[in-house]
C-alpha cells in the first residue's frame, strides 16, 4: 500500500496541480468563448481586461447608516462608533468647528463615508480612477507592483488587486485568498482589494475624528444586484491606525449605480 | 513513473480539496463578533423616537411609527420577542455559524446561525429545497435558502413574522422578504442585507453589517419568561393617538437636524437631500402598493399543524380536520364548489376513518358551503331514542355541530339549504366540550364578534385553535353587524385567543392558530392583529368622542398605516368598510354602554 507524500514535496505537487488545473479551467473558459476552436497564444490579460466585476460608471452613496454622522457635521467631541484611543480623543477634541468643510474630511480613509457620488473609470489598463463630487477628490488604484510616491498625500498610494472567486488573485499577483473548493462555473466572479498607504493625516469624519499618517487603509469592493434589479457595490473599509485607534475601524458603505452623470455635482472642499 | 505520478496527483487533489464538492466556496463557520463601528448609538443604547432619517419608508409606516409607544414592549406578549432576521444581525450578541453536512456527499445541507440576544436561531437551507407554501406559518427568522455566487453566500428569506427594521416603531409587515450576501474577507465578514416590504418601504432597504472572527467565543444562554411588568386593564395596548405623540420632535431638536430629514423617506438618504433640507417637510401620498397576486388554484391543500390536526386551505379559505381512531372531526367545510375536493383531501389524510363531526365556526357560505357533501361523506353513531326519532338513515351522515345562533340563521337562508347542510346538534352556552380521538375538544362561543354565533374550536392535546373569522391574516376583519357582529366583540375575541395560546419559546410556536382565512399562525401573529384592531378601535372611538362625523373620520384616513397590508381591494374588508362599520358599531355600543 502506498502512502501520500508530505511536506515540501507535496506542496510542489500541489503547486503543479494548481497550475495544471488552472490551465485546464482557463482553457475550457477560453474554448467556450471561442466555440471550441484552437486558440493562439495570448498576451497576459491587463487588470482592466481581467476584471471579474465592472465597477466603472456613476454611483451614489445611499446613506441608510450613520446618517447623523455622515449627512451633517457632527458636534465637536461626538465620536460615536469610532474606536478612538486616548490620544485620538484628545486630537479629536481639539477640532475647530470653523474648519468645517476642510479637505481633511475627504482623505482616503474617510472619503467613502461621505455622502457623495463617485465616478469610476479606467485611466489606463493598469489604473482605475475613482473621483468624488463631494470634496472633488481623485483616487487612483494601481494594479501591480509600482513605485510608491516619495511624499504623502491626502489620497495616499493605492495598490489594487482582483480577488477571484475560488481563491485566486489576479491583476496584482499575490497568494491565495480565503477561498476553498473549485473554481466557480459561469461568469467570472470576485472582488477588488485596495491597500492604501502614504496618506497624510486627515479625518475620518467631518468633525475632526483623526487618523494619522501611519494609517493603512484596506478596502474590499464587492458588486451585487438588488432583487429589484438595481446595481450596487459595497466597500468594506478597514482603517488600521495604532496611533489614534484602539482597534481597526471597520465600516461598510454601499453605493447604487446611476444611469449617467446627470446628477454629478462637484462641490470642492476648503483646502 | 506514471503510476507514481498518478498516485501523487490523487493525493495532491485531495490535499487541495478538488475532490470536495464546490458547494462551499468560503468557510463561514465559526464565532463572529459584531462590529459596532456603524450606528453604534442606534444598535446598543437604542434609537431615538422619531428618527427615521435615511430610511426608504412610506407615509403609512411613518404614520404607524408615530403612534408607536415603547411601553408596548412591557406587555407580556411582547417581552420575549427575539429580533427578526430583518434586524438581528444588526443587534447585539455574538453570531455563531455552524454547518450541517451530509456524511455521504459532504455537501452542506444547511448553515445554522445563532445570535445570542434572545437566542435567534436560524437555518439557511443549502440543499435546494423550495420555500414552503404561502399558507405555512411564519417565524421570526423566516425561511431561508442559500446558494453561492462565487465566494459570496446569497440567502433569500420569506415567511417572516411582522418585525422591525429599527427599534423605535419602524415595523415591517409579514409580507417582507429579504436577500442577504455574506462576504468573507479574511477574518472579517461583511453582511449586506436588502429588505423589501410592499406595504411599508418604497424601495429595498439596504444596510451592511460587519463581523470579526473571534478567538474567544462567548455564547451564553438567553432564557426569557414573560411577566406582568405594569398592571393594565385587559387588552390595553399602549400607543399614541394620531397627532398626540409628544416625543416626535425631540430628536431633531436635540441634534439640530431638519424635521424634514428625520421624517425619513428614500430621498433623505441621497447626498443632495441636505441641499434641499431647508424646505418644510412635505408628505406625499403613498403610491399604490404593488403586490403579487395571491395563489388561487381552486385546489384544497393540507398542512399538518401538529398532533392530530391538519389545516386545509384553498384560495385563502381555511378548514381544519382532527383525525384519530374514532374518526374525523371537520371544522368548517369551505364553499360548495370546493366540497368534493375537500372530501377528497380529507380521505387522503384519513383513509377509511369516517367523518363523524362537522363543526361550523359561523354561518357564511365559505365556511358552511360544503356541509352537505362533507356530511354525506361521513357517518354517525346513533342509537337509542335518537335512532327512533331520526331513523337509522341518519347514521349515513356526519353530524353538524354549531352554536344555536348559527343554526337560527342557517335555517332562514333562501333558497333553503339541504337538510344535510343544517346543524344536527347545537349548544347555547359559552362553552361546550367533548372528548374525541383521545383529546379534549373545547368549543367557545364568542358572541358579537364577526357575527353573533362565532365559535372557536380548541384541540387541547394537539394544542391547535381554530379561530373562525374574528381573526384572519388576509384582510381587516369583516364585522357583520346585520348578523350581530361588533368591533368590540372582535377585539374581545382576539384577546380571548391570547388567553388560550401559550407560545413555546421566544414568542413563537406552542399553540398554533388556524384563522378563518389566510396562513397558519401562532400567538405572535394574533398579537400583531390584536394590537392593530385595538389601536384602530381606540383611534375611531377617540374621533367619535371628539364629535367627528363618519365622513370626517374617513377623510382623516385613520387606518392608513394598516391599509396596505390588510385593506381589501373591494368588498366588506376595505379600509373604508372597516372604518364605517367600526364607527357604526362603536356608536351603537356607546348607546348601550355608559
Amino acid at each position: 500500500m502506498t502512502k501520500c507524500i508530505s511536506g515540501a514535496r507535496a506542496r510542489a505537487v500541489v503547486a503543479a496541480v494548481v497550475v495544471v488545473s488552472s490551465g485546464i479551467i482557463l482553457a475550457a473558459q477560453q474554448g467556450g468563448r471561442a466555440g471550441g476552436a484552437a486558440q493562439a497564444p495570448q498576451a497576459p490579460a491587463t487588470p482592466q481586461a481581467a476584471a471579474p466585476i465592472d465597477l466603472t460608471g456613476y454611483w451614489v452613496s445611499v446613506v441608510t447608516e450613520d446618517w447623523r454622522w455622515r449627512m451633517v457635521t457632527p458636534p465637536k467631541g461626538d465620536f460615536a462608533s469610532v474606536p478612538l484611543n486616548a490620544e485620538g480623543t484628545k486630537v479629536g477634541n481639539s477640532w475647530d468647528p470653523a474648519t468645517d468643510g476642510s479637505c481633511l474630511a475627504y482623505g482616503a480613509a474617510g472619503l467613502m463615508r461621505n455622502p457623495t457620488r463617485v465616478h469610476i473609470t479606467w485611466e489606463n489598463p493598469q489604473t482605475m480612477k475613482l473621483e468624488t463630487d463631494a470634496g472633488v477628490q481623485t483616487r487612483r488604484f494601481v494594479f501591480g507592483a509600482g513605485q510608491p510616491p516619495s511624499q504623502r498625500s491626502l489620497q495616499g498610494y493605492s495598490v489594487a488587486e482582483w480577488e477571484m472567486a475560488g481563491g485566486g488573485r489576479g491583476g496584482g499577483g499575490g497568494g491565495g485568498g480565503g477561498g476553498r473548493g473549485g473554481a466557480t462555473a459561469g461568469p467570472r466572479n470576485g472582488n477588488l482589494k485596495v491597500t492604501t498607504t502614504m496618506m497624510s493625516a486627515a479625518w475620518l469624519r467631518k468633525n475632526g475624528v483623526p487618523y494619522s499618517e501611519n494609517t493603512t487603509l484596506t478596502e474590499y469592493y464587492d458588486r451585487f444586484a438588488a432583487p429589484n434589479g438595481d446595481e450596487w457595490f459595497a466597500v468594506t473599509t478597514i482603517v488600521s491606525d495604532s496611533k489614534y485607534l484602539n482597534q481597526d475601524f471597520v465600516t461598510s458603505t454601499h453605493f447604487k449605480k446611476e444611469a449617467d452623470g446627470t446628477k454629478w455635482a462637484p462641490k470642492p472642499c476648503k483646502s | 513513473m506514471l503510476r507514481y505520478f498518478l498516485h501523487t496527483l490523487m493525493c495532491a487533489l485531495v490535499l487541495i480539496g478538488v475532490a470536495r464538492p464546490a458547494s462551499a466556496q468560503v468557510d463561514l463557520t465559526g464565532m463572529w463578533a459584531p462590529i459596532f463601528h456603524e450606528d453604534q448609538v442606534e444598535r446598543i443604547p437604542g434609537p431615538d423616537v422619531g428618527d427615521y432619517a435615511g430610511l426608504p419608508i412610506n407615509d403609512a409606516l411613518r404614520f404607524r411609527a408615530d403612534s408607536w409607544d415603547a411601553s408596548l414592549l412591557t406587555l407580556p406578549e411582547h417581552q420575549c420577542k427575539p429580533h427578526p432576521s430583518t434586524y438581528g444581525f444588526r443587534g447585539v450578541g455574538n453570531l455563531r455559524i455552524t454547518a450541517e453536512v451530509d456524511d455521504k456527499t459532504q455537501s452542506i445541507v444547511k448553515l445554522h446561525t445563532h445570535i445570542q440576544w434572545q437566542e435567534q436561531r436560524r437555518d439557511i437551507w443549502m440543499d435546494g429545497r423550495p420555500h414552503p407554501p404561502e399558507y405555512a406559518a411564519h417565524t421570526w427568522q423566516g425561511f431561508s435558502t442559500g446558494q453561492w455566487d462565487g465566494n459570496v453566500l446569497v440567502v433569500k428569506t420569506t415567511h417572516l413574522k411582522a418585525g422591525w427594521i429599527r427599534r423605535n416603531g419602524l415595523l415591517v409587515s409579514d409580507e417582507t422578504t429579504m436577500t442577504e450576501r455574506f462576504i468573507r474577507h479574511g477574518n472579517y465578514l461583511t453582511h449586506i442585507y436588502m429588505i423589501e416590504d410592499p406595504n411599508y418601504l418604497t424601495e429595498p432597504l439596504i444596510k451592511t453589517n460587519g463581523f470579526q472572527l473571534t478567538a474567544n467565543p462567548v455564547m451564553q444562554p438567553y432564557p426569557c419568561y414573560p411577566t406582568v411588568e405594569v398592571p393594565r386593564a385587559k387588552g390595553d395596548v399602549p400607543h399614541h393617538l394620531p397627532g398626540e405623540n409628544p416625543f416626535l420632535e425631540e430628536y431633531a431638536k436635540k441634534h439640530n437636524l431638519p424635521q424634514s430629514a428625520v421624517r425619513g423617506g428614500a430621498e433623505t438618504a441621497l447626498p443632495e437631500f441636505m441641499n434641499a433640507a431647508a424646505k418644510p417637510a412635505t408628505v406625499k401620498p403613498d403610491p399604490p402598493i404593488k403586490k403579487p397576486a395571491p395563489v388561487v388554484d381552486n385546489e384544497v391543500h393540507s398542512l399538518h399543524v401538529q398532533g392530530n390536526v391538519w389545516m386545509l386551505h384553498s384560495g385563502g379559505v381555511n378548514a381544519a380536520v382532527q383525525i384519530g381512531e374514532e374518526g374525523v372531526l371537520v371544522v368548517d367545510t369551505m364553499t360548495a364548489g370546493l366540497a368534493d375536493k375537500l372530501v377528497a383531501e380529507i380521505k387522503k389524510l384519513a383513509g377509511n376513518k369516517p367523518i363523524r363531526w362537522i363543526v361550523n365556526t359561523q354561518l357564511d357560505p365559505d365556511h358552511t358551503g360544503g356541509n352537505a357533501k362533507v356530511a354525506e361523506a361521513g357517518e354517525s353513531i346513533i342509537a337509542g331514542n335518537f335512532a327512533g326519532q331520526a331513523g337509522q338513515a341518519a347514521a349515513n351522515f356526519a353530524k353538524v355541530l354549531t352554536h344555536e345562533n348559527v343554526e337560527a340563521r342557517l335555517v332562514k337562508v333562501q333558497p333553503a339549504l339541504p337538510t344535510q347542510a343544517l346543524p344536527t346538534d347545537t349548544f347555547f352556552t359559552d362553552e361546550f366540550e367533548m372528548h374525541f380521538n383521545g383529546e379534549a375538544v373545547q368549543f367557545f362561543h364568542v358572541p358579537n364578534a364577526h357575527t353573533d354565533g362565532d365559535v372557536m374550536v380548541f384541540f387541547r392535546k394537539s394544542d391547535v385553535l381554530v379561530a373562525g373569522d374574528a381573526f384572519n391574516t388576509l384582510t381587516f376583519p369583516v364585522v357583520d353587524m346585520e348578523d350581530g357582529g361588533s368591533l368590540n366583540g372582535v377585539v374581545k375575541t382576539l384577546n380571548q385567543i391570547l388567553d388560550i395560546t401559550v407560545p413555546e419559546d421566544k414568542q413563537e410556536g406552542g399553540t398554533y392558530v388556524i384563522p378563518g382565512h389566510g396562513r397558519l399562525t401562532d400567538e405572535a401573529d394574533v398579537v400583531e392583529y390584536r394590537d392593530m384592531m385595538t389601536i384602530i378601535r381606540d383611534r375611531i372611538r377617540n374621533a367619535i368622542d371628539k364629535g367627528m362625523t363618519l365622513e370626517q373620520v374617513k377623510a382623516a384616513r385613520l387606518v392608513r398605516d394598516y391599509e396596505g397590508r390588510y385593506g381589501a381591494a373591494r368588498g366588506a374588508a376595505t379600509a373604508d368598510a372597516l372604518v364605517e362599520t367600526a364607527y357604526r358599531s362603536l356608536k351603537q355600543d356607546s348607546k348601550t354602554t355608559p
